[in-house]
């Protein structure tokens, strides 16, 4: 099977895998609520692990996931803004 | 040992281990009807998301017994202890899968999640170990941390076959030991041409402009995070149906020390109550004689 060139999607190229991608839609989705379904909303995208990765049998410094940030480019001349708190 | 100057056997010492079991007791109940408040929470949700790995299966079928050269075990077990024995049930089925999928040109890797998991495997698997992930259960388990995990996980992963680990919750005494296979796409695309449930990918028409190699793609990764999704609720559900059990047993033990021990005071304190009044009675009685 080749013939990959012609139709990778935009996001396949820049390197986001489907689940990157859905995430970052259902952000957006999640950003354009009204005020009381915006909160509990928000209570639905709370990100915390933290990762550490093995090398050798050894463990390396464990890193903190606490959020993740999208930045998506202004709309309307506005300066661009957090998506994800 | 009983305080200096007592002239008879002292109730002392089995009082302070009544008052030590019975504040044990306590804290085993409370810690019981926690997890049980916890769970009616959690057990909605898990059954609800139930749902999202199901089209899969009927889609792309189950391989358990595929046989891959890069497998990857994503064990999923719990930061806290005190849960009865499904980390180690957990533990153990990775190892069997560990050992069954090693070989000469075949290796396995384990992804684990949850710190008990992590103390057990470090002890004899520790250059298997690729990724270890803690602080799962700090906010409640939502698909976005999942799927912010599990694209961790698929970059930095290489894998053929992904295998994920987890006890599912069938009731609240009865949570089994589960294993899930993920095929990723290049591996699913040759099992299709073998044929089976997979093969009749073929019967089904792809509208848009992706190729089939595509949507296998997106699919294997959509259903990697959906799997793991409900493999971490199923996991919780059945650590919270878990320590319910074992602080209920916990209780119910110290409720029968409890009854040993007051027995023993009881006796203890009227044979005391005995030799101080024989003694009150043989002096009285050689005052008089």
């Amino acid at each position: 099977m080749s013939a990959t060139t012609a139709a990778v999607p935009f996001w396949r190229a820049a390197g986001m895998t489907y689940i990157g991608y859905s995430n970052i839609c259902a952000a957006l989705v999640r950003n354009c609520l009204k005020e009381p379904f915006k909160s509990e909303a928000a209570s639905r995208e709370k990100v915390h692990f933290s990762v550490a990765k093995w090398a050798d049998g050894k463990q390396e410094k464990p890193s903190v996931i606490l959020v993740s940030v999208l930045r998506v480019p202004a709309l309307h001349g506005q300066p661009g803004s957090l998506l994800l708190a | 040992m009983a305080p200096l100057g007592a002239r008879s056997v002292s109730t002392q010492i089995v009082r302070n281990r009544m008052k030590s079991v019975k504040n044990i007791q306590k804290i085993t109940k409370a810690m019981k009807m926690v997890a049980a408040s916890k769970l009616r929470a959690v057990q909605t949700r898990t059954e609800n998301s139930r749902g999202l790995w199901q089209p899969f299966t009927a889609l792309l079928g189950d391989a358990p017994s595929v046989d891959v050269k890069k497998n990857v075990i994503v064990a999923i077990t719990s930061d806290k202890g005190l849960c009865g024995g499904i980390n180690s049930t957990s533990v153990k089925v990775s190892r069997a899968l560990h050992k069954l999928t090693s070989g000469p040109d075949k290796e396995s890797k384990y992804v684990i999640l949850g710190e008990k998991g992590k103390v057990q495997l470090v002890r004899d698997s520790r250059s298997s170990i690729e990724m270890t992930v803690s602080e799962l259960q700090k906010n409640p388990i939502n698909y976005t941390q999942i799927a912010v995990l599990a694209d961790d996980i698929l970059k930095n992963v290489e894998y053929d076959a992904l295998r994920v680990v987890f006890n599912k919750f069938h009731s609240v005494i009865s949570f089994k030991p589960t294993m899930v296979t993920i095929l990723s796409p290049e591996v699913a695309e040759k099992e299709s041409e073998a044929g089976g449930k997979i093969g009749d990918l073929d019967a089904y028409e792809i509208e848009g402009g992706e190729t089939k190699s595509e949507i296998l793609q997106n699919l294997a990764e959509f259903q990697f995070s959906c799997v793991l999704y409900n493999g971490a609720l199923e996991n919780a559900c059945s650590e919270l149906g878990a320590r319910m059990s074992a602080m209920d047993s916990s209780s119910r033990n110290a409720g029968d020390m409890l009854d040993r021990l007051t027995l023993t005071y009881n006796r203890t304190r009227q044979a005391s109550i005995t030799t101080e009044l024989t003694e009150i009675i043989s002096g009285a009685s050689a005052l008089e004689g």
